[in-house]
Parts: structure tokens; C-alpha cells; sequence
């Protein structure tokens, strides 16, 4: 009796732990995908047009700075495992250290953030982080969740005009921005680019934290948690065989230019 | 292990087979109760079994199937609420892991819905009817001829080699 009672017991948690697992591995739908990636990239370009017109925000015409920021974007998006997005990295002119993301895998990049960064990888890691944002879909989501997805596709004029104020003055809650610092890592490291760079780039910020012209940049908008997000990012442990390939730039020679 | 007789469908009176099909009816209403804190429902539950202990071996037979059968069903219940509250509290990933565990107790919830009104019916015609697992450990711990007392009483032994 007792035997049998076992192997009911045994019978009935093998069937419910294999229910549990089976239907674990069904695939649920944990992003919002409200917003098709068509539809984004549409948006995204209107927003990208409409920034740029502020003078806050006009576009840099230097080909030194486009083509070494390129080359740097195309190094990390081969590294990429896989991504829905067709990035596009917007140099901007402005003193302040800033960089942020426009739906439909646009990055905009201030020439102050270029000033500010001492290696292209420092420039990388934060491009890396805003990726990050990106393939995440953070800045998607959030907008659907602040305007709701009729609002933000009615594609009217003012509306847009709200948007772009909206995403040049973006903040991140603190399991998006560890988020965007744990893809950053593992994509730099993808890319044979030192992952830890994010952690010496955040010590820098934190060290000159009340630097006027970082005020608005996102990636330290979560100020209280500062010091836990580089202990994270100096934690990870790049695979044995890791090693960093330097980027062929002239880095002091670019940033003369600016 | 030696087991009292079990009665035959014809020998059960009317008002007992009637008492056996109240106690699966009754665990049900407990666990709607229960939902949203699920372990009220084992207590009322308990009670329930205590109050209808001494209607026979029939009636405990079935009260007991059906409490031992609620219990794994609540403390899923009881996890689940607990894992959504966490989750929403902390912010965490709705992940595949936790709409699986919903799965997976939405499924327990069903096959016991499912036995239960089964049971219900069968225990109103007179008839045993076992669930998997919890009927045997049910008939088992009702039916089973208990030792009297007495022969607890201290016995001498030669010593062991
Ligand atoms: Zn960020």
C-alpha cells in the first residue's frame, strides 16, 4: 500500500512539474508590441527631423566625427545578435554631455559627450547602453505607457512637437537603466571592445556629477543608485578568451576637430 | 497491513451518502472563499472535518479525500498570489517561468474541479471512489484496523545479535 501511495505521489508531482516546465516554455509575448517596428522607424525619422530643427540640437557637419561615430556603430550592429532595428547615430552640436534615443533605432550623440569621452571605446560603451534602450524597447514603452499607443500614431503635428520634448529630456527607471547596462556589457564584450570601459566612464560621471552640462543626460538620471550600477558594470567578467581589439581612430586627432 | 470491510453501495444509508457528497460541495464553497487568501479555506476545511468525524467511515472517507486533494491545490493558489504580489511590489519580469506556474495551477485547478464533482456524485450512490494519490492515502489512514491499545504495552524481547 504504502509503495503504491509513493508512486501516485511520484506520478502526480512528475505530471504537474512537466506541465509547469512545458508550458514555461511556451513563448509569451513580454514586450509590447503594440507599436509594429515599421511604424516606429516612421516615427522615430519625424522625431529625428523635428529635434534636429531646435537649435538646441542642429546637426554636426564634421565627416572626421560621422565616419569614426560609424565606425564605431557598425562595430558594435555587426555584434549584434540579433536586431529588428537599422541603427542611425546623430552627431548634434552642443557643449553639453548628452546622448539619447529616438524610436526606431536613432541615437543621437552630442559633440560635448565626443569631447568628454578619453578613448572611441568610452564613446562605444555609451552607445553600447543606448542599444541597449533600443533593442529593449524602453523609450517605445514608455511613451505608449504616458500617451497611450492612439495618441502617440495620430500622427499630428502637435503632437510630434510634444514627443520630441518628451525623448531630448528622457528618464529611465532603475531596472531599465541596469537593463541597458547589462546588454552594454555584453555587446561590448561581443565586440572585442574592454566591457568594464562602462564602469570607468561612470566614475567619471559620478566624479563630476555637478557638472552643469551633463544635466540632462539620461544614462544619470538615476542618480541615488549610482554607485551600485558601476559596481555592476566592474563585476562583469568577460569569457577567458577575451580579448580587446583597439579601435583604429585617431582619438585626440577627431576630437581637435570639434 | 489489514483493512476494515468496506461496505457495499446498498448498505450505505441515504442521509450518510448524502453527507459524503456535502463534504466535497463544501470544500468547493471553502475554496472559492479562499481565493483571495487561499489558506482560510484549509481552515474552514479542517473544521469541516472535524465537525462530520464521527458520521462513519464513509463520510470521513470522502471528507478527507477531499481536503487531502484541496491542500496542494491551495498552497498553489496560495504561491501564486504570492509570486504576482512580489512581482508587481518589486517591479519583476512577468516571466515564462511565472505564466507556466499560472498554467500549471489554473491545470490543478481544473482536474480537481473535475474529481470533485465526480466524487460528489459517485459518494451519493454509495460508491468509493478513488483520486489519484490522495484516495489511497484517504482509504489508508481511515480504513486501516489501528493497533489496540494494549499491545503498546511493554513487551520483553531476547537481546538482538
Ligand atoms: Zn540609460
Amino acid at each position: 500500500m504504502r509503495r503504491s501511495i509513493l508512486k501516485d505521489l511520484l506520478i502526480l508531482l512528475g505530471v504537474f512539474a512537466l506541465i509547469w516546465l512545458l508550458a514555461s516554455l511556451f513563448n509569451y509575448p513580454d514586450k509590447p508590441k503594440l507599436l509594429s517596428i515599421e511604424k516606429e522607424e516612421r516615427l522615430g525619422e519625424a522625431y529625428v527631423d523635428l529635434i534636429l530643427l531646435n537649435p538646441m540640437f542642429r546637426e554636426l557637419e564634421n565627416e572626421k566625427i560621422d565616419s569614426a561615430v560609424s565606425m564605431i556603430g557598425d562595430r558594435l550592429e555587426a555584434n549584434l545578435e540579433h536586431s529588428d532595428y537599422l541603427y542611425n547615430f546623430v552627431v548634434f552640436d552642443s557643449k553639453m554631455i548628452n546622448a539619447f534615443t529616438v524610436p526606431g533605432g536613432n541615437i543621437l550623440i552630442s559633440s560635448g559627450l565626443i569631447a568628454f569621452c578619453d578613448s572611441p571605446e568610452e564613446l562605444a560603451s555609451v552607445m553600447a547602453h543606448e542599444m541597449g534602450h533600443v533593442e529593449e524597447r524602453h523609450v517605445v514603452s514608455r511613451l505608449i505607457k504616458e500617451l497611450g499607443i492612439d495618441i502617440l500614431t495620430s500622427g499630428d503635428q502637435y503632437v510630434l512637437g510634444e514627443v520630441t520634448g518628451l525623448l531630448t529630456s528622457t528618464s529611465f527607471d532603475r531596472k531599465q537603466e541596469e537593463e541597458a547596462d547589462r546588454f552594454a556589457a555584453e555587446l561590448l564584450e561581443r565586440s572585442s571592445i574592454e566591457p568594464r570601459t562602462l564602469a570607468t566612464f561612470f566614475r567619471k560621471l559620478e566624479e563630476e556629477s555637478d557638472n552643469e552640462l551633463m544635466k540632462h543626460f539620461e544614462i544619470i538620471s538615476t542618480h541615488p543608485n549610482f554607485s551600485s550600477r558601476i559596481r555592476e558594470a566592474l563585476s562583469y567578467e568577460p569569457a577567458d578568451d577575451f580579448k580587446a581589439l583597439p579601435m583604429d581612430l585617431d582619438w585626440e586627432g577627431i576630437q581637435a576637430g570639434l | 497491513m489489514e483493512y476494515h470491510p468496506l461496505p457495499q453501495p446498498d448498505e450505505i444509508e441515504v442521509r450518510v451518502r448524502e453527507d459524503a457528497m456535502g463534504a466535497y460541495f463544501m470544500m468547493f464553497a471553502t475554496t472559492a472563499m479562499g481565493l483571495p487568501l487561499p489558506i482560510l479555506n484549509l481552515v474552514a476545511a479542517v473544521i469541516y472535518y472535524y465537525v462530520n468525524r464521527d458520521k462513519g467511515k464513509f463520510v470521513q472517507f470522502h471528507t478527507l479525500q477531499s481536503l487531502y486533494s484541496q491542500i496542494p491545490v491551495t498552497l498553489l493558489n496560495s504561491g501564486l498570489v504570492a509570486w504576482t504580489i512580489v512581482n508587481f511590489v518589486k517591479d519583476f519580469d512577468f516571466t515564462g517561468f511565472y505564466w507556466g506556474y499560472l498554467v500549471m495551477c489554473a491545470c490543478a485547478g481544473l482536474i480537481y474541479f473535475i474529481f470533485s464533482i465526480v466524487g460528489a456524485v459517485k459518494a451519493r450512490k454509495g460508491i468509493f471512489y478513488y483520486f489519484v494519490f490522495f484516495g489511497k492515502v484517504a482509504y489508508h489512514q481511515v480504513y486501516r484496523i489501528r493497533p489496540k491499545y494494549g499491545t503498546s504495552a511493554p513487551e520483553n524481547r531476547p537481546p538482538s545479535y
